[in-house]
């Protein structure tokens, strides 16, 4: 040390600066509208984004997938891109790749998201596809087919990844076996090959039409006649009427218990612990949003202090809540969950840690200085978080697939400022009671079983 | 304080502007305003990366670049991360071949705390740095390994591919996260020798974007940074010129616990920041990136004999850039079937070139890409740094989607023909240990997207 001293005494130190006044910024506020055809536009022009993000949200939840087709959503939402009725599959990627553009579709419990990206010169020609593959797909038989079968080559590619294989384990534990959660999103192998071309016909009639969906625009719009551009596009799409559909209540069964899915030679564990909580329209949520960011958001949170920081039994720990689904009623849900990987020898004593963490947190609570901290990152960063065009559209979608308001994330950045260490800390502690954790462990069962039996933190099965 | 000429925009710029100058003690500095949202971006680049590291100390960098968030000075233990995170800001670091960056963003009155925070460790991160952070980052780097690569299905493939492309003794042949022996190996004195050796005010670019005051943010750089000492103990890295082209087809074979076989190939390319690099780079996206190019058309839409097939190009300035093919296998096809078609697939391509839609199609693709990485105040700030680390002209991240503009489908087809054979690519081929009908009993565990 000496001589790095040595080295010091020619910087001139300085006491720590202190912050200039905040420049005022504001989640922006959508302009809601519709068209003729019952389409519902979300409009928010953000200066200088000169790549426009468009989000298209069809209520085509995967509870609606016939018995047995599971994952027919999801071959219906990739099939929309590879064809129409004017033009072929490899012309329709090619078409939209000239303009620049990337366009992805994918089927989750809510409904299908489409979603788009274009430089907003060619936003024209790039949303007159999409309209195009929302209103005339081609269905084609034989690409049907391609999918189906590039479907069944992705799922062992699934099985090999631990987090994916965690994942897959904790929803099969957590829901009944008859709910559509308990079972992967894009189906099985099974289910996938009994989807065809009429099948995806048949969900793509039955669901997809303008007056289910809602278009959000978000980007530079200056000189773009955004009405007429949509009237163009999306303007010509037509369907019935819709009804909302009504949502399946959702279960869970979290007794606490540990399920360790064998793998075996793995050099680290997979651990996803969870269950499911509330979801946004719940008052609880600001609380829990920042009691969860205290327990694990980061690296200098309660978790990773001691299992990263401390310990470095991992690259790091992290806690959070998803919503799964929301139907503005009151009754939708959110997966509260630890995930993270921890090297396969310390896999009992990271799981002691962050059992003691957890207790730790429930008898003696959040401090303040926690608290301040959290609510200073959570609001502080927002402006930097919704930088970009499509950041700002994949909030507002998914304000509008969980049936919120289009103020709900302005409104959100306002309630966690006024949230206290009080309720954020019972908001954390209830939502991550030490007995009602189901912890799926992917790892070496041989090396991991006993140790994690050791621990006492429910019964311990082994699924291979 | 000595300042650098002020730019005025150039021609397809879009608008943007940067201005340099330069400390007393070496530090290179560029600003560039922006002020539609009230954030700034601070940037700092030092001029090493893993090229730099010696026999028996592989991935010392990124180790090392672990330790910087460990306290300096006047930051105890984890406030750097605290103190940015506190203030509203996100932050983080990344070593690669050629550089070690470290960014913030910050709301942009909180933009003078991260200055206050990198000169504190730029200066002083030896008063601080001790065998307790030492040890704890040497066992979280061996962590990220196992997370990242070696406890995921083909995760050590990158690194067989350079270590194949690049020969043993190259600077390139091994990647930034380094071996398990090696992170075992590094001791706090090695971690001190390279601070001192590599950490200096004029071995790095600090660039500062956004909602900015270009003056007042000069004058917090000279009051934290100025008085950091300059030195000139820097070695050069070794040479890592290479041939242009291997002159053989090099072969590895992996026997795997993966779920596919796997095609994988390394292609030696153009240095980047020249014009051939832009080509090579619009070669690879007509054949093998997005939904229209011709490998995925080939084996994915017509053969369908892959899951996924596509090219990446890996940017290097100071050895040959690398083109990285990666072709999963569908069902229980064979990997010469694959080879096969893909060889056709270069041939022809050398041979015709590119279309004029196919070049339309790729120069767009590529310039949104570009839009996406100026349209954020990092985004730029990183690209400002790159410019003038690497090239010593931050202006040139402005005028970049320019060149790939530029450039011909002639020079496309030129580079491909040079470059895109059989005897300038390090192979690498997975098989499965059990072949792929094996898992045909275990229907129950597959398939999950949750």
């Amino acid at each position: 040390m000496t001589d790095a001293a040595v080295s010091l005494t020619s910087m001139e130190f300085h006491p720590q600066p202190q912050p200039g006044a905040a420049r005022p910024w504001a989640f922006p506020a959508p302009e809601r509208g519709a068209l003729d055809n019952g389409l519902t536009v979300l409009r928010c022009h953000r200066p200088g984004q000169q790549v426009v993000a468009v989000e298209i949200f069809v209520d085509a939840p995967l509870d609606a997938e016939p018995e047995g087709l599971d994952g027919v959503a999801t071959i219906m939402a990739r099939a929309l891109s590879e064809g129409t009725t004017e033009r072929g599959a490899e012309e329709f990627a090619a078409e939209l790749e000239r303009c620049g553009a990337t366009l992805d579709a994918h089927a989750d419990h809510p409904g299908v998201r489409v979603s788009l990206e274009v430089p907003v010169s060619r936003l024209r020609k790039a949303l007159g596809l999409v309209a195009e593959a929302l209103i005339s797909p081609a269905f084609d038989a034989d690409e049907v087919k391609r999918l189906v079968d590039n479907r069944l080559d992705e799922i062992p590619h699934e099985a090999a990844n631990p987090s994916r294989r965690a994942a897959k384990q904790l929803y099969k534990e957590l829901f009944p076996a008859t709910a559509r959660m308990s079972r992967p999103r894009q189906g099985t192998k099974e289910t996938v090959e009994a989807i065809d071309a009429e099948a995806v016909r048949a969900f793509y009639d039955a669901h997809v039409r303008p007056a289910a969906a809602t278009a959000v625009v978000v980007g530079d719009l200056t000189g773009v006649d955004l009405d007429e551009v949509l009237a163009e596009t999306l303007g010509g799409w037509t369907g019935k009427p819709a009804a909302p559909r009504p949502m399946p209540p959702i279960t869970a069964d979290d007794t606490g218990r540990v399920v360790i899915v064998d793998r075996p030679g793995a050099v680290q564990t997979q651990l996803l612990i969870g269950r499911i909580g509330p979801d946004r329209h719940d008052a609880v949520w600001a609380a829990q949003v920042l009691g969860v960011y205290c327990l694990g958001g980061t690296l200098t949170s309660r978790l990773d202090a001691v299992l990263r920081e401390e310990k470095g039994y991992t690259y790091g720990v992290r806690a959070f809540g998803q919503v799964l689904r929301s139907d503005g009623e009151g009754h939708g849900a959110s997966m509260l969950a630890i995930s993270g990987s921890i090297d396969t020898p310390n896999t009992g004593p990271a799981l002691d840690d962050l059992w003691k963490v957890l207790r730790t947190l429930a008898e003696g609570g959040l401090t303040d200085a926690e608290r301040d901290i959290a609510v200073q990152n959570l609001v502080g960063v927002a402006p930097l978080k919704y930088e970009t065009a499509a950041s700002v559209a994949a909030t507002l979608s998914d304000q509008v697939e969980q049936h919120l308001p289009d103020d709900y994330q302005a409104r959100l950045y306002a309630r966690l400022a006024e949230t206290g260490t009080v309720e954020a800390t019972a908001a954390v502690v209830s939502a991550f009671p030490v007995d009602r954790l189901v912890t799926v462990l992917v790892g070496d069962a041989a090396q991991i079983e006993e140790p994690v039996r050791a621990l006492g933190i429910g019964e311990v099965t082994v699924v291979s | 304080m000595p300042m650098g000429h002020t730019a005025t925009a150039e021609a397809g710029s879009g608008g943007l502007t940067a201005t340099e100058h330069r400390l007393a003690n070496g530090l290179r500095v560029v600003l560039s305003e922006d002020h539609l949202t009230p954030v700034a971006a601070v940037c700092l680049w030092y001029d090493v990366g893993s090229r730099h590291e010696v026999e028996g100390r592989t991935g010392l960098a990124h180790l090392f670049e672990h330790l910087m968030f460990q306290g300096s000075k006047q930051v105890h233990g984890n406030g750097h991360f605290e103190l940015v995170q506190g203030a509203g800001g996100s932050l983080n670091g990344t070593t690669s071949f050629e550089r070690t960056n470290y960014f913030e963003t910050m709301p942009t009155h909180q933009l003078e705390l991260a200055l206050w925070l990198e000169a504190d460790r730029m200066g002083s991160l030896l008063a601080a740095l001790d065998d307790e952070s030492m040890e704890n980052q040497r066992d979280v780097v061996k962590n990220e390994r196992r997370q990242r690569y070696d406890n995921v299905p083909y995760g050590t493939a990158f690194e067989k591919l350079t270590a194949l492309a690049y020969p043993e003794g190259h600077p390139y042949h091994h990647t930034p996260i380094g071996s398990m022996a090696d992170l075992d190996a590094a001791t706090l004195e090695d971690a001190r020798t390279f601070f001192r050796t590599y950490y200096a005010p004029n071995n790095a670019v600090l660039s500062v974007v956004g909602d900015i005051d270009p003056e007042q943010t000069l004058a917090w750089v000279e009051k934290y940074f100025g008085s950091i000492p300059g030195h000139d103990g820097k070695p050069a890295p070794r040479d890592g010129g290479l041939p242009e082209v291997i002159g053989e087809q090099l072969r590895e074979v992996v026997v795997e616990d993966v779920p596919a076989r796997a095609l994988m190939a390394a292609y030696r390319l153009p240095e980047d920041g020249t014009r051939a690099c832009d080509a090579a780079d619009l070669a690879l996206t007509v054949l093998g990136g997005g939904e229209s190019s011709r490998l995925h058309n080939r084996l994915v839409r017509r053969d369908r004999t892959a899951v996924a097939a596509g090219f990446g190009l890996l940017r290097l300035a100071g050895a040959p850039s690398l083109g990285w093919l990666d072709v999963k296998t569908s069902g229980g096809v064979e990997v010469p079937a694959i080879e096969a078609a893909v060889d056709e697939e270069l041939a022809r391509f050398a041979a015709e070139g590119p279309t004029a839609e196919e070049m339309e199609r790729a120069q767009a693709q590529l310039e949104r890409e570009w839009l996406d990485r100026l349209g954020t105040v990092a985004g730029r700030a990183d690209e400002l740094c790159r410019f003038a680390v690497l090239f010593g002209d931050p202006q040139l991240a402005l005028t970049a989607v320019d060149r790939v503009l530029a450039v011909t489908a002639d020079e496309v087809r030129e580079v491909a023909a040079a470059r895109l054979r059989p005897d300038n690519r390090a192979v690498l081929v997975y098989e499965p240990v059990e072949g792929p009908e094996a898992d045909e009993n275990s229907d129950e565990e597959e398939g999950a997207d949750q």
